[in-house]
This record gives structure tokens, C-alpha cells and sequence, in this order.
């Protein structure tokens, strides 16, 4: 084993045995990680699920102001599970305008007033609401159920009395078969489809986001503890100490990308078996190559923070140029998202951060496309030499052995 | 005779239109025990740096006597700087044991040595504790035995006793006394020409980026005429001293501009604009 050799592995050591004594950084970069996608699947739409029911279990009451309202559908409003007062309808232009009936709707005595009129053949209606209620809303929902019913009922009905027939007339153009089944996409491509709307720009974030801190601890930081001096007075040259940070910063950063890949699969899993989404269907080699994506995007990125970082006197100046550097990855994360990859120009794939995140995205659709992966292997790989000379540029400097303390 | 060790030949040192070290010679031999004197910003610690290998000269070289630049030979020196630069979340043996790796010393001549030091300095409890809770004498021995783990030919001490208790700083300066007594060679900068006097077989006086004196206690006396070291040191330092400059780049354009908004000005210019 090469001098040198020895000397990175020996910084990388150190630098990751002085990340894992610190819990908090743990909780942050690893245990976060692991457990997002889990709670965000899983617990959100129990969550979700759970205030669905109490909203259902809730008491409403709605005021019911009508004008030669027919019978019937007074009826099915007090079968409705709705507290239904009927009033008179006031005098009003229009049957829009809340009227006297702000107050009670503001101050939660009433969660809705519906007003219908009769004119000629057809019934004018309004419902009063308020939408900063939740209450208000659900009354809303279920009033407009019984009056979509009550629609539905009276359109057949006027439908046969005119001596026609109402599933042909309302519905001439009719779907054949299972809709499902005519889709030729498995759904493990669909799946792929689906999860290859957010993965790469999950992936990307977190990257970018979890290497921030082991990268201002391990240069800014330094710096600004003081104990860069006795670093740089050291036979490892500054380059050998640079791929030493990097290779810590990279392994805790894989490790939490790692992590955040194994709770986003555990939480597939666990909708697959509930039918919701299947594994997406991706081949071995689409997977080294998403692999090789990371690797690439891991490399430049941790590169580049590590430059930023360096060349910040303290912890805090790192911080503030490297907290809002994740928006250069957010943006073109985002819009990625809605480039059209069928018939996409090549030249897209050479577009720094754009480049892996559109390569990440045809992957999970194992769409493997020689000219593509050609560009974003290359121009990945410029970009990743150049941020590794970036870097390396800024731990040459002489300036980095002055401290604030 | 002792033989040369280092040889540092017409070194400048220029920060930006700064001139930090001017033409500065010495040849520093073994045995030498050499107290740095001089005031803040007088060069004392980028002579240090220059030594070390942390800092490249302007112009001139800093070599060993074979010739060999000190930056492709640092293993020849041990560093102890000013603010002793220990990992809070590493136990002292780990800080010792980290710079004794990259120094390609194996862990048990490290541990060897940081024993037989540790003793002299009343640390060997504490090699097992990490370094967060430390007292600052205890940082400076443990950054004293970290730098004498890989058995340097130079140890180069920036201000090792700044801010030491009385025992701590005695302890400090007994080891510095020892190495010199094995034969040893140790650049010793420091404020307080007493310490320099008390400890060291050499003084350089350096001030204004300049080398101003070399040689021993009785040598400097004689150059200055003086009867003591203070009033020698007051003769060689006449000239006002300048503010240090290495790490205190002014701010320009913007920054400068910003800063200005959120400083308030001296009462005395507030007066003056009322």
C-alpha cells in the first residue's frame, strides 16, 4: 500500500470515527434518512385515512332556505346525515350574496346555508359556505352529494318521460372491457414511471443536502477550531488531504442516500402488498448504470461543497453559502421533472446536475439509451473532474491555515 | 561542533502588498534550543509556518542541511501550534496516534514514546479521556506529545506556554530543557524575553518581518551594550511596532460598504457631526 494511500485512509478514518461520536449528526444525516419515505408512505395515509373518519363522524348543521323546493328533495336532505333547518329564502339579488348569513357561518352557529328557488322547469340554487372551515367544507361536500343525487334522479327521470332512453342518452360512447387491461405498460413499468417522478429528485436533494454539514465540519470547521495547522504541517500534501475529506464526506453521504434508498423500498414493499404500487421493473444493468449516476453526481457534488466549504473562514459563512446552494440542485430537480423523455434532444443530457437527473429518470423506466448514457457518463464525468479541481485549487490555498480562533 | 539542521536562506514571506518576513537567514543546528522573541506581528509565527512547511516562501528556501526542501521533508518536524489544533471528539492518544499514522510511525513506537513523555509531563491518566474537557495545559501537553510522537530532528513551538498556570508552564518549559540536554533541537517562540532567557541556549529577535538579533543571551548584551535582556530587546526593537497582517485582509467593495451600515461610529465622531 502506497504512502499516500495510507495517508487518505488514515484522514478518512478519523474523520468518519469523529462523525459517528456525534449523535446528533447520526440522527440527522443516517436515522432521518431512513425513516422518511417509511413515515411519509406509510404513516401519512394513515394519517390521511384517520382524519377522513373523524371528518366523517362530524355533526354538521346546515340551514336549508328554499322557494318551491320540490318534496323530494327536501326528503333526501333530512335522510341526509346532515342537522337540516329549513327556512324561508330571503329577498335577494342574487342567491350568491351571503347576506344576513356571514355572521352565523363566521361565528360556527350554521356550517352552511343552501338556497334553492324554483324557476319554471328548473331550480336556481347557491350554497353560503366558508372555506377556512373544515366544517364548513364537509357540509358543503355532503349538501352537494344530495343535491348531485337528487340531479341525477331527476334527469332520468325527465329523460324516460320524454319517452327516451337514459343509459343511451347519457351515455353513448361506451368503454369495452377492463380499462386496465388495455394498457400494454406492465405495471412494474408504471411503477417505474410513478416512482421516477421523485426519486431522482429526492436522491439529488438529499445528496447534496446531507453532505453539507460533514463538509463545513471537516473544513470550515477545522479551520475555525484551529486544528488545520498541525493538519497542513503533516507529510500528507494538501491534495492527499482532500480526497481524505472527500472519501469521508462521500462514504457518510452514500451512507445516507444508502439508508433513504432502503426505507423508500421497505415502504414500496409495503404498498405493493396493499396493492397500490407494484416493484418497479428495472434491469441489472439499468441498475449499475443508476448506480454509476450517483457515483458521478456523489463525486462532484461533495467536491463541490467541500471547495465552498473550504474556502469559508468559519462555520457560519460555510453555512450560509451552502444552505441556499441547494436551490442550484432544487431548481433543475424541479424542472426536470417535466422535460417529456420520449424524443428528448441528447444535448439535455449533458447539462450539469439536469444530466443525471434525467439519466436517473430513464433508468427507473429501464430505458436504456446508448447515446444517452454516453453523454451523461462524459459530461458527468467533466464536471465531476472539475469540481475535484475546484477543490483541489481551494485546499491549495495559503490561507486556509489562518483560523478565527 | 553540532551540525547544521535546518537552513532557512534569504526567506521572504509576502501576504498580498504585505511584506510578513523580509530576507531572513539563519541556520539552525542541532542542540540549538532557539527562543523566538518579538511582538504580535512581528513574523515569530510565520517564520514558524515557513519552518514547518505550511507556509512556501516567497522567495529564498527553507531546506535541510542535505538540501532537501522542508515541504517534501516534513517528518523532520514536530509542530505545536499556537492554538495546539486537538480533536474534541478524539481522546488524547487518538490526536496522538492520528499524526503518528500520517507520520508512517507504527502504533506501538508511537504509544512508546508517548509514554515515556507522558510521565515526564503527568499525562499518562489522561491519554484514555477525550481532549473536550481539557484545561489548556493539558492541550498543550497533549500537543506536545503528539508532535514528539514520530521523534522529530526540530520541534517548532509556537507561544507554548501563552496561557498556561504557573505548573503547567514550568512543566513545559523543563521538557523543552530536557530535549535540549538529549541533544535535541527546538524553535521556541514567545512574547517574554525572561521565558527566551530562562529556556533557551539561542535568541532571534525579530520584529517588522526583520531579524534583528541571533545569538546567545551574553552575545546579545555585547551587540547591544545593554546590561540587561529587556533593555537590549528595547534597543534592537526601537522602531515602532506594525499591526499583524497575515490574517487580516481588509474588507473591500460590498462587504466593506455593508459592514459600515451595521458599525456604529466612536462617540467622539458622532460629537463631531453634531
Amino acid at each position: 500500500m502506497s504512502k499516500a494511500f495510507h495517508r487518505v485512509k488514515v484522514i478518512a478514518k478519523k474523520e468518519l470515527v469523529e462523525f459517528v461520536r456525534d449523535w446528533r449528526t447520526i440522527v440527522a444525516i443516517l436515522v432521518i434518512p431512513l425513516l422518511m419515505f417509511p413515515v411519509l408512505f406509510i404513516l401519512f395515509p394513515l394519517l390521511l385515512a384517520s382524519e377522513a373518519a373523524e371528518l366523517d363522524a362530524m355533526t354538521v348543521d346546515v340551514v336549508v332556505q328554499s322557494e318551491g323546493m320540490p318534496e323530494d328533495l327536501g326528503l333526501q336532505f333530512n335522510a341526509s346525515n346532515m342537522n337540516i333547518t329549513f327556512e324561508t329564502l330571503p329577498v335577494l339579488d342574487l342567491l350568491s350574496q351571503p347576506g344576513q348569513d356571514d355572521e352565523r357561518l363566521r361565528n360556527g352557529s350554521v356550517d352552511l346555508v343552501v338556497r334553492l328557488e324554483a324557476n319554471g322547469s328548473l331550480i336556481d340554487y347557491a350554497m353560503i359556505y366558508m372555506s377556512t372551515s373544515e366544517q364548513s367544507l364537509e357540509a358543503r361536500s355532503r349538501a352537494f352529494a344530495v343535491l348531485s343525487e337528487w340531479e341525477q334522479n331527476e334527469t332520468i327521470n325527465r329523460i324516460s318521460e320524454a319517452g327516451l332512453d337514459p343509459n343511451e342518452t347519457l351515455d353513448p360512447l361506451r368503454w369495452e372491457g377492463d380499462v386496465g387491461q388495455s394498457d400494454v405498460a406492465t405495471q412494474g413499468e408504471q411503477a417505474g414511471m410513478a416512482l421516477s417522478l421523485f426519486i431522482p429528485l429526492v436522491l439529488a436533494v438529499w445528496t447534496f443536502s446531507s453532505a453539507i454539514q460533514p463538509s463545513i465540519d471537516m473544513t470550515a470547521g477545522e479551520r475555525e477550531r484551529g486544528t488545520l495547522e498541525a493538519l497542513l504541517a503533516l507529510p500528507a500534501t494538501r491534495m492527499e488531504l482532500l480526497m481524505g475529506k472527500w472519501l469521508a464526506v462521500a462514504t457518510i453521504t452514500g451512507a445516507g442516500v444508502l439508508l433513504q434508498v432502503a426505507g423508500l423500498l421497505f415502504a414500496i414493499g409495503y404498498l405493493a402488498s396493499s396493492n397500490f404500487i407494484s416493484v418497479p421493473e428495472v434491469s441489472i444493468a439499468a441498475l449499475a448504470l443508476l448506480c454509476l449516476a450517483i457515483l458521478l453526481f456523489a463525486v462532484m457534488v461533495v467536491a463541490f461543497e467541500l471547495a465552498l466549504a473550504m474556502r469559508s473562514h468559519s462555520v457560519k459563512e460555510a453555512g450560509s453559502i451552502l444552505g441556499p446552494a441547494v436551490l442550484l440542485i432544487l431548481f433543475p430537480a424541479l424542472f426536470t421533472q417535466v422535460i417529456n423523455l420520449d424524443g428528448i434532444e441528447t444535448y439535455w443530457f449533458a447539462i450539469p446536475v439536469v444530466n443525471v437527473l434525467l439519466a436517473l429518470r430513464e433508468l427507473l423506466m429501464n430505458r436504456i439509451v446508448g447515446l444517452h448514457i454516453v453523454t451523461w457518463i462524459l459530461s458527468s464525468g467533466i464536471y465531476a473532474l472539475g469540481a475535484a479541481w475546484y477543490a483541489a485549487r481551494q485546499f491549495k490555498r495559503e490561507d486556509i491555515v489562518t483560523s478565527l480562533s | 561542533m553540532n551540525q547544521p539542521l535546518l537552513v532557512v536562506d534569504e526567506v521572504s514571506k509576502s501576504f498580498g502588498d504585505v511584506k510578513a518576513l523580509h530576507n531572513v537567514s539563519l541556520t539552525i543546528k542541532e542542540g540549538d534550543i532557539i527562543g523566538l522573541v518579538g511582538s504580535n506581528g512581528a513574523g515569530k509565527t510565520t517564520l514558524l509556518r515557513l519552518l514547518s512547511g505550511v507556509y512556501r516562501p516567497t522567495s529564498g528556501l527553507v531546506s535541510l542541511s542535505d538540501g532537501s526542501d522542508i515541504a517534501t521533508v516534513r517528518h523532520a518536524v514536530g509542530v505545536v501550534p499556537e492554538n495546539t489544533g486537538l480533536y474534541s471528539r478524539l481522546t488524547a492518544w487518538e490526536n496522538i496516534r492520528y499524526h503518528a499514522r500520517m507520520q508512517g510511525v507504527d502504533d506501538s513506537e508511537a504509544w512508546r514514546r508517548t509514554l515515556y513523555f507522558s510521565k515526564f509531563l503527568g499525562m499518562e491518566d489522561s491519554l484514555q479521556r477525550h481532549t473536550k474537557g481539557f484545561s489548556r495545559g493539558m492541550r498543550q501537553k497533549t500537543a506536545l506529545l503528539r508532535a514528539l510522537a514520530h521523534a522529530p530532528k526540530v520541534l517548532l513551538l509556537d507561544e507554548p506556554t501563552a496561557g498556561l498556570d504557573v505548573t503547567s508552564a514550568r512543566t513545559v518549559r523543563e521538557l523543552v530543557k530536557q530535549l535540549g540536554e538529549e541533544g535535541g533541537t527546538v524553535i521556541y517562540s514567545t512574547h517574554q524575553l525572561t521565558e527566551a532567557e530562562r529556556v533557551c541556549n539561542r535568541i532571534i529577535i525579530i520584529h517588522n518581518g526583520e531579524v534583528r538579533a541571533d545569538g546567545t543571551p551574553q552575545e546579545l548584551l555585547e551587540i547591544t551594550g545593554a546590561p540587561h535582556l529587556e533593555e537590549a530587546y528595547v534597543t534592537l526593537t526601537g522602531d515602532a511596532a506594525r499591526q499583524r497582517h497575515e490574517d487580516d485582509k481588509p474588507l473591500k467593495g460590498l462587504s466593506k460598504w455593508w459592514r459600515s451600515i451595521f458599525t456604529p461610529k466612536l462617540p467622539a465622531e458622532v460629537l463631531e457631526d453634531e
